[in-house]
């Protein structure tokens, strides 16, 4: 569903990503593990489009999109939840969902009534949002705004979706929903690529993960397969 | 004759409003917005006087300036935005020289006068003296801002919009263009322009020069308002307005400008993100 084949991106002079690959099947919940500064938010944004890879190619369904805008690749059908969330802090909760479907629905009216279905599925997993849909998404607190970030690239009923670091600056007990969640979207069959500094939580709801290490993939394998090994517990899990 | 000053302080609000909705999406506002104002004017003169029909005329001069807000987009601001420099200023300021010196050219120096259908004898609302024309500069103002706004909030192309405006990053995210809003806004920006100098040329008459001591108010009201607050910018201008007429009657018309520079001033030295400004804004 998505391949990274040897990706070199950077920003500016500076090379983060030195030669990345990693692959993401359809229906499978993949993570990307590995210290601060090890180049797993730029894979992201690489992927996504926010940052044009110097080398290598990106294939999104077999279809090569390296090197285009971030739109175009969100219109052929992945959706990116960014670090930090990045809702529309002054528009309402409800909003944002709409937006995440934008590429789905007519521009002027009727947007509405035509995403009605997906907004239902939408607020049933995240019952909170429903409470608070009128809202604006700035006075949210950090779990709903991730929950709005999550439900947001749900909307447009994505091939493959990216969620970059859920858990971050969240309370332990709200964490445990966030992955409670991803549990869920993955027993509902979603395309999911997990970045995650947890890399225990991560390992337990992903079916192949990737260690990330000074830009490059370090090491890779199932959890159990990862589990076993020396470096990785002394590292990562340890 | 203060409401009459206050009404025209709605027209300081408008040409306002076009800077904001060009900040709002790009950081960017068009320094030469005043002439695109009164080239407008001419235009929408010109067809008049090529015997288009007055209610033809109207929809025609919009069309113009949003075409002349568009081509101040392509030509003057994406390629500086998209190499992420100041250029624009620089741009816009000669944009606005050329379309000056274009303005001389074809059409003279001379101010000219606007015709309209509506009567400008003043009529007396409990004891306040005021004009139906004047009257139409307000109602048109309100209206544009008013539809301008539904459509910010009402359709799902408007809260794109406002995305774009709240995080553009995010926005691209959702397979939202900021490329087509950045030159909506400009679109729109020129449709406001447009309507100020129609609403405006019946009253000040029409020449190069109209719009040169205008923009400098709707400047000072766009940054006494705050470059993000439509509803600001709507108080201030009226404030501005009346203010003005207040001073021309107790000062001496030629104090007339007065009033608008020194609450500039002030503005920038005491709340530099405007009265009803939230958000820091770049300085330029």
């Amino acid at each position: 569903m998505l391949i990274v084949d040897n990706i070199h991106a950077g920003y500016g002079t500076s090379e983060v990503l030195q030669g990345a690959s990693l692959e993401v099947q359809a229906g499978k919940v993949v993570a990307l593990i590995g210290a601060n500064g090890a180049g797993k938010t730029t894979t992201m944004r690489a992927i996504s489009g926010m940052i044009k890879p110097a080398q290598g190619r990106v294939l999104l369904n077999g279809k090569p999109v390296q090197g285009y805008g971030a739109a175009r690749i969100a219109k052929l059908g992945l959706a990116h939840a960014p670090e930090g969330r990045k809702v529309f802090g002054p528009l309402s909760v409800e909003d944002n969902l709409l937006l995440g479907a934008y590429n789905h629905l007519p521009m002027f009216f009727g947007f509405r009534s035509k995403a009605a279905h997906d907004l239902e599925k939408v607020y049933d997993i995240f019952p909170r949002l429903r409470d608070r849909k009128q809202q604006s998404a700035g006075t949210l607190s950090g779990g709903e705004q991730q929950m709005l970030a999550i439900g947001r690239a749900l909307m447009a009923n994505p091939k493959v979706i990216l969620l970059d670091e859920p858990s971050m600056g969240l309370a332990p007990v709200i964490v445990q929903e966030v992955f409670n969640i991803i549990r869920r979207l993955k027993e509902a069959g979603t395309t999911l690529l997990l970045v995650e500094q947890f890399a225990k939580s991560a390992l337990e709801v992903a079916d192949y993960a990737y260690v990330m290490e000074h830009g490059r993939i370090a090491l890779s394998g199932t959890p159990a397969e990862l589990h076993k090994n020396e470096r990785m517990l002394a590292a990562y899990l340890g | 004759m203060v409401v009459s000053g206050a009404l025209m302080g709605l027209v300081y609000a408008l040409i306002a409003y076009g800077f904001q909705l060009t900040f709002a999406t790009s950081k960017s506002i068009n320094f030469g917005q005043g002439e695109l104002v009164m080239l407008s004017a001419f235009f929408s003169l010109s067809l008049l006087n090529w015997g288009v029909p007055y209610w033809l005329m109207i929809p025609g001069g919009l069309l113009f300036g949003v075409v002349l807000g568009l081509v101040v987009e392509r030509a003057c601001v994406r390629l500086t935005l998209e190499q992420k420099s100041e250029g624009w200023i620089l741009l816009t300021i000669i944009f606005g020289l050329l379309g000056f010196s274009a303005a001389e050219n074809i059409w003279g120096r001379d101010d000219r006068p606007f015709p309209t259908p509506i009567p400008t004898e003043a009529m007396q609302f409990f004891g306040v003296s005021i004009t139906p024309l004047e009257i139409s500069v307000a109602v048109g103002v309100l209206a544009v801002m008013g539809v301008i706004e539904l459509f910010k909030r009402k359709t799902l192309l408007g809260k794109a919009f406002e995305a774009v405006s709240a995080d553009r990053d995010a926005a691209e995210l959702m397979g939202i263009s900021a490329r087509h809003t950045i030159m909506l806004s400009y679109g729109l920006s020129g449709l406001v322009a447009a309507m100020a100098g129609i609403l405006i040329s019946p009253i000040t008459t029409v020449g190069p020069t109209m719009a040169t001591a205008l923009i400098l108010k709707a400047f000072a009201v766009a940054v006494v308002a705050g470059l993000d607050s439509g509803f600001g910018v709507v108080l201030v201008g009226i404030f501005l307005g009346a203010l003005e007429s207040l001073t021309s009657f107790y000062l001496g018309s030629g104090w007339r400008e007065a009033p608008g520079l020194i609450l500039l001033i002030m503005a920038l030295a005491v709340r530099p993100n405007g009265v009803f400004g939230k958000a820091s804004i770049r300085k330029v």
